[in-house]
């Protein structure tokens, strides 16, 4: 039973361990015993054994999850209401998947590659905290006023907090004010070129479905605006 | 929150580093790699009606990647006709902090020179560790075609990496 040699395939599976025990001992031993055959193996375990010391710190890096969703900023108010009424009769959409998890992978994956260059959203407090322009737009322009950055419409979330949708050059999204600062809920790629051009809301479901899911009654009147900004939206 | 709906998120999350690590023996660089692999997450979340509980979740996202990338690599290969290819070697010997990055970048370009049904067979058994039958069935082709895919891929890669270390 020991005189059969080995081809590539035999010495392959054996090395992948493939074999069943007898199979794989007379293998060894025919290898073990063909300086050939044994410098062949060796030269596959070193092919692995790279292939391995390049990939396979690509499993060992985590993946963290990345909150942004890709939607246009919500500019009408019909359209969320629509949205949020609509909702109520129809199933939800298949991607809509219950669970944070769910939520946040189907939106997003951070990916750190482990070779330095850090990109995109730390994990760390603060980090969806928006620029100062954004900020300060926020904080005092009305909704419908024009400027670098518009502020589609208020309302107030499931906690109370005031949440305002906007568009800004490169970036447009949702963000809520928490304790001190506006913090980023949503966001998306702005399209530089449809500046100043107002997308419908209608156009992308999504966007909708973002404000729709987040609102607790109305979204603010000019009336309420102006109250909340002399509170500082508190 | 208990219950299956949390198991298979959990599921995917955990296997999501791997399925990375596949799609870079796939793809043709680091970005269509990570690309791919938001798209597999993607398309796993909204065909989880579609797996069967009990059969191995790692060959379903496995499978689910693979024809991802297929579908991706033929339109592509459409479109790059009239690209010249890129000269191969062009990063041999390149030093410094981003070295294991270049080495990286190196293999993936010999895998990339591999025909895709060898490409697939070598990154399923030899990058993900998948057992031959195991393999077989993700790609849905017989065991011994697999087997001389794998054997094939893996004697190219080693003819294109002669001479070059690490």
């Amino acid at each position: 039973m020991m005189d059969r040699s080995v081809d590539e395939t035999e010495l392959l599976a054996w090395l992948d361990g493939e074999l069943e025990e007898s199979e794989a001992a007379r293998v060894a031993q025919i290898v073990s015993a063909d300086p050939a055959l044994s410098e062949r193996a060796e030269a596959h375990r070193r092919l692995q054994a790279r292939f391995a010391a390049a990939f396979d710190p690509i499993a060992a890096t985590p993946i963290v999850e990345k909150p942004v969703l890709r939607v246009a900023p919500v500019l009408s108010l019909a359209a969320a209401r629509a949205e949020r009424a609509a909702k109520v009769v129809r199933p939800p959409r298949r991607w809509a998947l219950p669970g944070a998890l769910a939520a946040s992978l189907v939106v997003g994956l951070l990916i750190g590659h482990g070779f330095g260059m850090p990109t995109g959203v730390a994990d760390r407090p603060g980090a969806l905290a928006l620029s100062k322009p954004i900020a300060q737009a926020l904080d005092a322009q009305l909704s419908g006023e024009a400027g670098p950055v518009r502020v589609a419409l208020s309302f107030r979330d499931r906690s109370g907090n005031f949440c305002r949708s906007f568009t800004a050059t490169y970036v447009a999204g949702v963000a809520c004010r928490d304790r001190a600062d506006w913090a980023l809920r949503y966001a998306a790629p702005g399209a530089p070129e449809k500046q100043g051009a107002y997308r419908m809301a209608g156009d992308d479901s999504g966007s909708a479905q973002v404000v729709a899911a987040m609102i607790v009654g109305d979204p603010l009147n000019s009336v309420a605006e102006r109250a909340a900004r002399m509170r500082g939206w508190r | 929150m208990d219950g299956p709906e949390e198991t298979f998120e959990q599921a995917l999350a955990s296997h999501l580093p791997r399925l990375r690590r596949f799609a870079h023996g796939l793809a043709r660089d680091a970005a269509d790699a990570d690309d791919l692999t938001q798209r597999t997450a993607e398309r796993a979340l909204r065909s989880r009606d579609q797996w069967q509980p009990g059969t191995r979740f790692d060959s379903w996202t496995y499978r689910i990647m693979r024809n991802l990338w297929i579908d991706t690599a033929r339109s592509r290969q459409r479109r790059d006709k009239v690209l010249a290819p890129a000269e191969f070697g062009d990063t041999v010997g390149a030093l410094g902090d981003a070295e294991s990055q270049m080495e990286l970048h190196y293999l993936m370009r010999a895998m990339n020179r591999l025909p895709a049904e060898q490409r697939e067979a070598v990154a399923l058994v030899m990058l993900e560790g998948l057992a031959y039958a195991e393999a077989a069935h993700v790609l849905d082709v017989p065991i011994g075609t697999l087997t001389s895919r794998l054997v094939r891929g893996r004697q190219a890669l080693m003819i294109l990496l002669a001479g070059t270390q690490a």
